[in-house]
């Protein structure tokens, strides 16, 4: 855009560092807090510079037997990963038929899918809470992701980028002989790629975010907590040392964090696939 | 982080206009061939949706008309109780608080970004800088959110009171005000979405053309002007969509309020998905019934805000 | 049918995408196995068994936990060969009871499992356990060692259910460093809401800019301290004789006593001698071991951490739990948790296993360590009596109170403390209405009669979730 004059400038600058001091005055304490001793942080203003730094609360954070970080770290990418799989196979799968595969099935079979995204999921978390316990499956972490192996978001998505490719080479590829799941695995996915990556980073990161899900599930067994849950979990046993607490959260969030700093054209483009062009 | 679960969708415009790439003549059973694979491919995901979307929807509808046993098992029929529960003022009052709680967030959670995104379009040094700063909040989930904020506002530790103490400002009760506590619910949740929103926004302002700014100015428009008349509706699939994301957001939050105030002071921070995750999970109380009856209730509005999603990105949005 | 229908479904779903669809699709629920058997086997019920395994649901966490598992390690060691605890840590009491609810649903229970005080009623209505009653009277064995008070709360009828495990019961705790500041007697710290009103409007400190820095009381909103006051009155919490004659079917909340705790709580916050906190106990102790509020309400299970936390900045001092009127004759009820040895689907070897478990961590010599590494009131009489915890109270003036406090403690219907199915909610409601009336300025009557009549909505809900 167009460069503006000095004063504009300076008044630019001014605005944006002093939303920055406010907007990231907590991640500077979730960060900064952990590393400082406990005692620091009970005073006011706390002592957030001053005072020398230690890793004891990150060593008592992963240590702490009351919420394993460690199996929860795990669950939390067995979560986040397994239900993008999950997204992909379905979706990929879906939306191939969907525009390729002629069937007098598949404008309601569209509708279907499209009509399964308008459903909030807490409306029918119930049924699928006694559901799920009634698979006796409590000790198992299928419990944490069997409701979320689909999604009408998913094959709307991928349906919208198959439909750019074009007809012609698929023709093409039909001739010199292509099954459909070699055209799909070897022709449609590669071509299609920054769509799959979107859907792949959208899928990942709401597995890695459930809360209210695996809040339900780890509530009666705890060996299912994931990082969500436990950082819930860890205000309730460490509420007395902010310190502790802290260093476990940013232990929870180094995924994340380094998401944002090193991949944020991918998480735009997940999030935004299709919709903002 | 604020992972848009539900009609985070993009746009069904333009779906129509493009034929699928298909082959035309095709003899009889190649035919029926290709239609039980395009069956075949469906099958996983539609049986993924059918168990854990479709078929719940239904049953849902029969918990919402059962008491249960001393285990949570639904058992005798209590005919439409449930729903006459929702008819209380109680629940109005949840209500209530779901749309206070959901407007309070949406306008702040858009405009705040807009206002950082906005500025940080001119080619100055550091820009990018300010652009992965601000969005740091989105890497935060939930629960880091609302335990973060809990411990700022802590009323031993706050550095959030000690700085409103120098200005000589009163701490407020920030989780225990009835006023407050909501206050502070919707501000961590404009915190957490704003992270997210900028992304968006900002993408949305990089891809504006060049021209049609350089056009602008020629014309005379300067500044905010400019911007409002111009920039904003070109970016207008992108305000809209942080619109509807950081709505069903907004409609959808469990952690910040189980989390910060479960629900209190005196309820005055319920709102419907708590309410939901309250009556059939919180408390060993098990209301299954209830619960689910209310379930029906946020799949009605889950469903009214797709039908304006979709009307209005039919009509208004301006898309180039 | 319904579910059959969907569990083939997502069998089918799941083949198409993973191998491990088998794992899931082959669990059955199974309801109604073996019967409940509430019939306590005899100890020839291990003989021949080998080395019996027994899960054991629990909710200790950080200390308590390590504690307990150092005892078990001990109970292990001593039966190798006959009987093997496997602990299982549950997080907090809700979530061990809802863990233990879906267990019975899926048959997948443990066979000891510990549940809060509140929990009671649903244990028993549940009929999947062997009360401890009928291990008592196979094996004769002698229980007046069992503190009466505390053996009150998990008994009907004259009959123990559950053995009372990790105790506690409510103290005043006091800032011993400022109450001689302000002049006042740390050995005589208030004992009537009167008394602390007085006190507080002394320990109460303002900045030159009119800020308050040090609050004289300070409490959390919790729904325990409510049914305590009452008890402490002596009067019953809900109807039926607290519970214990029949199933209840009120709360009484909106009694003239909890208006006058209420309007006193509040004008305590009005005047300014006491910050508004809420229902969270953390948040309120977080308050008094930063100094912020001179006197607070605390289980004796926090004497060891609050010792901590304020070492060199200030000591501390305990008093009884205050009473609402000076006439008041009760005391507290002893809450905490018991141990319940469940029956559902299990064998004889199992329950039996269960029990000596059980009885084990009831003894005194394991209660003298149980109370001494985490500051539980000892349900065993002769612990107090061992030498090394008397050396440790010896140490912690502090709780001496507490044995005072419980000694001083006549027995009755409403100092066992009421029983409800509807008691998890119960607590939930009556915090509802001390955040109303202290909080956001409802009347407190008002206040407390719409918790109260909310409350009878659950209570049906739950009898009538009793009958099926």
């Amino acid at each position: 855009m167009n460069r503006p004059g000095p004063v504009p400038t300076v008044l630019t600058y001014l605005w944006l560092v002093i939303a920055a001091v406010v907007l990231l005055f907590p991640v500077l304490l979730t960060v900064v807090g952990g590393f400082l001793p406990s005692n620091a942080l009970l005073h006011q203003p706390p002592q957030l510079f001053a005072g020398h730094w230690t890793l004891e609360n990150y060593r008592a954070a992963w240590r702490q037997p009351v919420v394993p970080l460690a199996p929860a770290f795990m669950n939390s990418l067995f979560v986040g990963v397994s239900i993008m799989l999950a997204h992909l196979v379905t979706s990929c799968l879906a939306a191939y038929a969907l525009v390729f595969l002629r069937s007098p099935l598949r404008r309601p079979v569209f509708w279907l899918f499209l009509a399964t995204i308008m459903v909030p999921y807490e409306s029918i978390v119930v049924p699928n809470a006694l559901f799920i316990r009634s698979l006796g499956i409590n000790d198992n972490r299928l419990s944490l992701i069997l409701p979320f192996l689909a999604s009408g978001f998913g094959v709307f998505m991928l349906r919208q980028a198959f439909r750019q490719f074009p007809a012609e080479l698929r023709e093409a590829a039909v001739i010199d002989g292509c099954g459909h799941l070699r055209f799909l695995l070897t022709i449609l996915l590669p071509a299609t790629r920054p769509a799959l990556i979107g859907i792949a980073v959208w899928s990942f990161l709401q597995g890695w975010n459930m809360y209210f899900w695996p809040l339900i599930i780890s509530s009666s067994n705890n060996s299912l907590n994931t990082l969500q849950t436990a950082v819930f979990a860890l205000k309730d046993n460490e509420g007395g040392s902010p310190a502790v607490l802290l260093a476990g959260i940013t232990i929870t969030l180094l995924p994340t964090l380094l998401l944002v700093v090193f991949g944020q054209r991918w998480l735009v483009r997940g999030f935004t696939a299709g919709a903002v062009k | 982080m604020t992972a848009p679960t539900l009609t985070a969708t993009g746009v069904p415009a333009g779906d129509v206009h493009r034929p699928p790439g298909g082959i035309r003549r095709t003899a009889r059973p190649a035919r029926a061939r290709e239609a039980a694979l395009g069956l075949l491919f469906t099958l996983p995901g539609l049986a993924g949706l059918g168990v854990f979307v479709i078929f719940p929807l239904f049953q849902a509808v029969y918990l919402s008309t059962r008491g249960n046993d001393i285990l949570g098992n639904p058992t005798r029929s209590v005919g439409l109780r449930h729903f006459h529960e929702l008819l209380t003022p109680a629940f109005g009052t949840v209500l209530w608080q779901t749309l206070v709680f959901t407007v309070l967030v949406v306008v702040p959670g858009v405009l705040l970004p807009l206002s950082l995104a906005a500025p940080m379009t001119q080619r100055l040094p550091g820009m990018r800088i300010f652009r992965t700063a601000f969005a740091l909040p989105f890497a935060y989930s939930v629960s880091a959110a609302s335990v973060v904020w809990l411990i700022m506002l802590n009323p031993g530790v706050s550095p959030v009171n000690w700085v409103l103490g120098l200005v000589g400002l009163p701490a407020p009760n920030w989780t225990t005000e009835p006023g407050w506590a909501m206050a502070t619910v919707v501000g961590v949740t404009v915190w957490m979405v704003s992270g997210f929103n900028l992304l968006v926004l900002a993408a949305g302002l990089a891809g504006v053309d060049e021209e049609v700014l350089e056009a602008a100015r020629i014309d005379g428009a300067t500044g905010p002007r400019q911007f409002v008349s111009i920039v904003l509706p070109l970016i207008s699939p992108s305000i809209f969509f942080a619109v509807v994301t950081t709505t069903l957001t907004a409609l959808q939050a469990l952690g910040q309020v189980q989390i910060m105030t479960d629900g209190g002071p005196n309820g005055h921070t319920r709102t419907l998905v708590y309410s939901i995750f309250d009556n059939a999970f919180h408390n060993n109380n098990s209301n299954f019934g209830l619960a689910s009856a209310q379930g029906l209730v946020l799949l009605v509005v889950g469903v009214l805000i797709a039908v304006v999603q979709f009307g209005v990105l039919e009509r208004r949005v301006h898309y180039r | 049918m319904r579910t059959t229908l969907r569990r083939v479904a997502v069998g089918l779903s799941l083949a198409a995408l993973t191998a491990t669809a088998a794992a899931c699709g082959s669990a059955t629920a199974n309801d109604d196995a073996a019967g409940g058997g509430t019939e306590a086997p005899a100890a020839s019920a291990l003989d021949g068994k080998g080395e019996v395994s027994i899960d054991f649901w629990h909710a200790m966490s950080g200390k308590n936990g390590e504690a307990l598992q150092q005892l078990t390690d001990q109970f292990n060691a001593k039966n190798k060969g006959r009987v093997k605890v496997n602990l299982q840590f549950k997080n907090t009491y809700d979530d061990t009871l809802s863990a233990y609810k879906a267990a019975l649903n899926s048959g997948q229970a443990p066979d000891v499992v510990q549940v809060y005080d509140i929990g009671t009623r649903f244990m028993i209505d549940s009929k999947s356990t062997v009360p401890v009653q009928s291990f008592v009277d196979v094996d004769k064995t002698d229980t007046s060692d069992i503190q009466p008070n505390i053996a009150g709360y998990y008994s009907v009828d004259g009959k123990l259910y559950s053995m009372p495990f990790n105790t506690s019961m409510p103290l005043l705790y006091i800032n011993k460093t400022a109450f001689t500041k302000a002049g006042l007697d740390p050995a005589n710290p208030p004992k009537t809401l009167d008394e602390i009103t007085e006190a507080a409007r002394k320990l109460t400190v303002k900045d030159a800019g009119g800020r308050v820095t040090q609050y004289g009381f300070g409490a959390a909103l919790y729904g325990w301290f409510l049914e305590q006051w009452t008890a402490a009155g002596n009067q019953e919490y809900c109807d039926q004789g607290n519970g214990r004659d029949g199933r209840g079917t009120t709360v009484k909340l909106a009694t003239d006593d909890h208006v006058k705790l209420l309007t006193w709580w509040k004008k305590m916050v009005d005047e300014g001698l006491a910050p508004k906190l809420d229902s969270n106990t953390t948040t309120a102790d977080n308050a008094f071991t930063a100094g912020t509020v001179a006197m607070t309400l605390e289980s004796t299970g926090s004497v060891g951490g609050f010792l901590t936390s304020t070492q060199g900045k200030f000591e501390i001092a305990t008093g009884n739990y205050p009473k609402i009127n000076a006439t008041d004759a009760g005391g507290p009820i002893i809450g905490g948790a018991s141990l319940w040895v469940v029956g559902k689907g299990k064998d004889d070897a199992h329950k039996r296993a269960a029990w000596e478990f059980v009885k084990f961590l009831s003894d005194k010599d394991v209660q003298a360590t149980w109370h001494t590494s985490t500051g539980y009131f000892p349900i065993s009489k002769g612990a107090l009596e061992t030498e090394v915890d008397k050396q440790w109270v010896a140490q912690r003036p502090q709780f001496q109170t507490a044995i005072t406090q419980l000694q001083n403690t006549p027995l009755s219907k409403a100092t066992q403390g009421c029983l409800l199915g509807a008691m998890p909610q119960a607590r939930k409601a009556a915090e509802q209405a001390m955040q109303a009336a202290v909080l956001s300025g409802t009347d407190p009557r008002t206040a407390l009669q719409q918790q109260e009549q909310a409350m009878a909505g659950p209570i049906k809900e739950y009898n009538q979730s009793v009958a099926g």
